[in-house]
């Protein structure tokens, strides 16, 4: 590790940890949650959470993870190892409604008709117009049921007002709201609260270079090349046998093997009358 | 060595423009431009909407040449590519999601800017032009401060006009002030006319026309900040600029809205200006050209040898451009989406002369544009002149066979 991250590492968790302090300022810890997907951004982000609530001696918020049922069986093993390991009592979020209808078996068709009322609403209000689907986790209609839904669902019975994130700047290449805090208004379905997301000035680099200095546990599929973890079949390594971290972060992408680019222009194109 | 900036313009037609002729005032700017420019008067797209005009403007090649491909097939050549591996640096900022990573459009850059990470709006699914020059800006503010700084290649696509139409007032205003339409009025229209194709009512087919001439005079604002971007780093005096649309629009002319698998005029009929700062007044150029000859010009202006793998011929130096004959196909589609059960549409140019084969029906048609410039009277059965032009097209009908 050379001495130009040695010097500047420190500055950015500071950053980070300014942010973590502001945000239990502003918000009773009981009312906030930290999301934790197993991947190296969020588990960095709550290695810093929970720095700071062990230096304030705050109890850390409650952790959520999100099992879009297509997860890889490397990741639930490494959630499940840390939580031990971090005394974390960590809560698992799941749209089991939609797992009954295809029988939990990617692939399968959902008949829209057999959901239940929320999340017939739900397709409704994304104008999701087909009568089926086929149960994917990245695909425009399960993405939406798998994740935000249950997203929004978990921050409305628990009445939470700030959500921990681990959005990263560098990842969204033109963000035009580039701030820690963003508030999300209430909407149809949508409950009223504010993200946080205290990593936000890392980059790809960065976050690897904390995790080595620091020795922060990562799960083992970035050694074997892959650079950003989703659901298990939409996700492939970036180059292949060559750890996340030994790759040109800079100039080739980090989502590259996800197939939500797929996913993401086809939206775009239903949006534009193209499908 | 100059820079070489390409600006192409989606579903933009040639007759909204100023410079070709439209009294209405939308593209100022641009028009501003044409003293520094050669203007095309007859430059044809090779396809009527993005997937088959961009493997044209990008890879000097047709886009059946190699299958029915969704994706970019990796046996063509992307201008990008060649020009990398000559040491030019080479940037794409656009937001079309035809032509994004997923789609293979991202070979050969140094920079690739697609916007597929970032968030957009739910009702205009892209990065509109101020977000794009924003892109540009940035690259170019620490371009430009590099030690080793080459020429480049910067390419940048606008998709402000193209469906859904949705202005902001401010240009509707300078359009018709007295449109009085909310944005969710503009969006049903999207969805229950143009999506439907629905061209029964003529004052709604006029109305949309007048959205749609509100996102060129939005688009030529864009068009002046880039510019001005351009100038505030001092690469405008550097640089030659291509201009150019990938197709057009239509407004009921054939009985259809939007840009579907057909080969009239008002899809295939480009706008194509090449500006040079040291240029002194317009040179109008009114043979006829194609987009399969943008890569090879640019490829001239980089000083580079042509490429065999490339279909097109340099336009520059303008007096060794060969007159010939165009080519043009696509999947006749008559819907937004292309269907695997829709058969390929061909055509064939020579100078006022357009031949059409539709492999769906078998049918053949050929307008003189000179004479007939809205394509109505088709003179397959009655011109002399239809069995040779047919005799032209047909080996491109049959290329693999």
């Amino acid at each position: 590790m050379n001495e130009e991250v040695k010097k500047r590492n420190p500055e950015l968790i500071e950053k980070s940890k300014q942010v973590v302090r502001e945000a239990f300022e502003k918000y009773d810890p009981d009312k906030c949650a930290i999301t934790w997907t197993g991947g190296k951004d969020s588990t960095t982000n709550l290695w810093i959470i929970r720095q700071v609530c062990l230096e304030e001696n705050i109890d850390l918020p409650q952790v959520i993870t999100i099992d879009e049922g297509d997860a890889f069986p490397e990741i639930t093993d490494f959630l499940v190892t840390i939580s031990k390991k971090w005394h974390i009592d960590l809560k698992w979020l799941c749209n089991f409604n939609v797992l009954k209808c295809c029988q939990s078996h990617l692939g399968n068709d959902i008949q829209v008709k057999d959901l239940d009322e929320r999340n017939q609403a739900e397709l409704k209000r994304i104008e999701f117009e087909f009568e089926s689907f086929p149960f994917e986790a990245e695909s425009y209609a399960g993405n939406h049921l798998m994740k935000t839904v249950v997203l929004n669902k978990f921050i409305e019975e628990s009445n939470t007002e700030l959500l921990f994130m681990a959005l990263r700047r560098d990842e969204q290449v033109a963000r035009k709201e580039d701030e820690y805090f963003t508030h999300h208004e209430a909407g149809y379905l949508m409950p009223e609260h504010t993200r946080v997301s205290p990593i936000l000035h890392f980059t790809e680099r960065d976050i690897w270079e904390n995790i080595k200095l620091h020795n922060i546990p990562y799960c083992p599929l970035y050694k074997l090349g892959y650079r950003s973890l989703g659901a298990r079949t939409a996700s492939n390594p970036g180059e292949v046998g060559i750890p996340a971290w030994e790759q040109d972060l800079e100039n080739t992408p980090e989502r590259a093997g996800r197939r939500q680019d797929k996913e993401k222009a086809m939206e775009r194109l239903r949006k534009l009358g193209y499908m | 060595m100059k820079n070489v900036i390409f600006l192409t313009i989606d579903a933009l037609r040639k007759d909204v423009l100023g410079c070709y002729g439209n009294k209405d005032e939308l593209t100022p700017f641009i028009d501003s431009l044409q003293d520094k420019c050669i203007k095309f008067t007859n430059a044809q797209s090779t396809g009527p909407y993005t997937q088959a005009s961009f493997p044209g403007i990008l890879t000097s090649s047709y886009y059946l040449e190699y299958g029915r491909q969704k994706k970019c097939s990796p046996k063509r050549t992307l201008i990008s590519e060649v020009l990398k591996k000559s040491g030019i640096t080479t940037a794409a900022f656009h937001s079309n999601p035809y032509l994004c990573d997923y789609f293979g459009w991202n070979r050969g850059w140094d920079i690739f800017y697609d916007s597929m990470q970032d968030e957009v709006s739910d009702t205009v699914p892209y990065i509109k032009g101020d977000g794009i020059n924003h892109k540009v800006d940035q690259w170019l503010s620490s371009y430009i401060k590099n030690d080793n700084y080459r020429p480049f290649f910067l390419w940048t696509h606008y998709m402000d006009i193209h469906e859904p139409y949705i202005p902001a007032r401010e240009y509707l205003d300078k359009v018709d002030p007295s449109i009085d339409l909310s944005e969710d009025e503009m969006l049903i229209l999207f969805k229950g006319i143009i999506l439907k194709r629905d061209i029964s009512n003529q004052e709604i087919v006029k109305l949309l026309k007048k959205l749609y001439d509100a996102e060129v005079r939005e688009t030529d604002d864009y068009v002046k900040e880039f510019f001005k971007i351009l100038e505030k780093y001092g690469v405008l005096k550097d640089s030659v600029i291509i201009i150019t649309a990938d197709h057009g629009d239509e407004f009921g002319e054939h009985n259809s809205l939007s840009h579907d698998g057909k080969m009239y005029s008002e899809l295939i009929n480009s706008p194509l200006l090449i500006y040079s700062n040291n240029r002194t007044s317009v040179k109008v150029y009114d043979k006829l050209v194609s987009h399969i000859d943008i890569s090879p010009t640019i490829i001239y202006l980089f000083g580079l040898e042509p490429l065999k793998e490339f279909k097109g011929h340099s336009l520059l130096p303008l007096e060794n451009y060969p007159q010939k004959g165009i080519f043009g196909e696509a999947i006749g589609k008559t819907s937004s989406h292309e269907k695997e059960t829709d058969k390929p549409i061909y055509f064939y140019q020579e100078d006022d002369l357009k031949i059409i084969y539709r492999e769906d029906d078998q049918s053949w048609e050929m307008y003189d544009l000179n004479r007939d410039p809205q394509e109505l009277n088709n003179l397959i059965n009655t011109s002399a002149k239809s069995e040779d032009m047919k005799k032209k097209l047909i080996p491109q009908i049959n290329r693999w066979q």
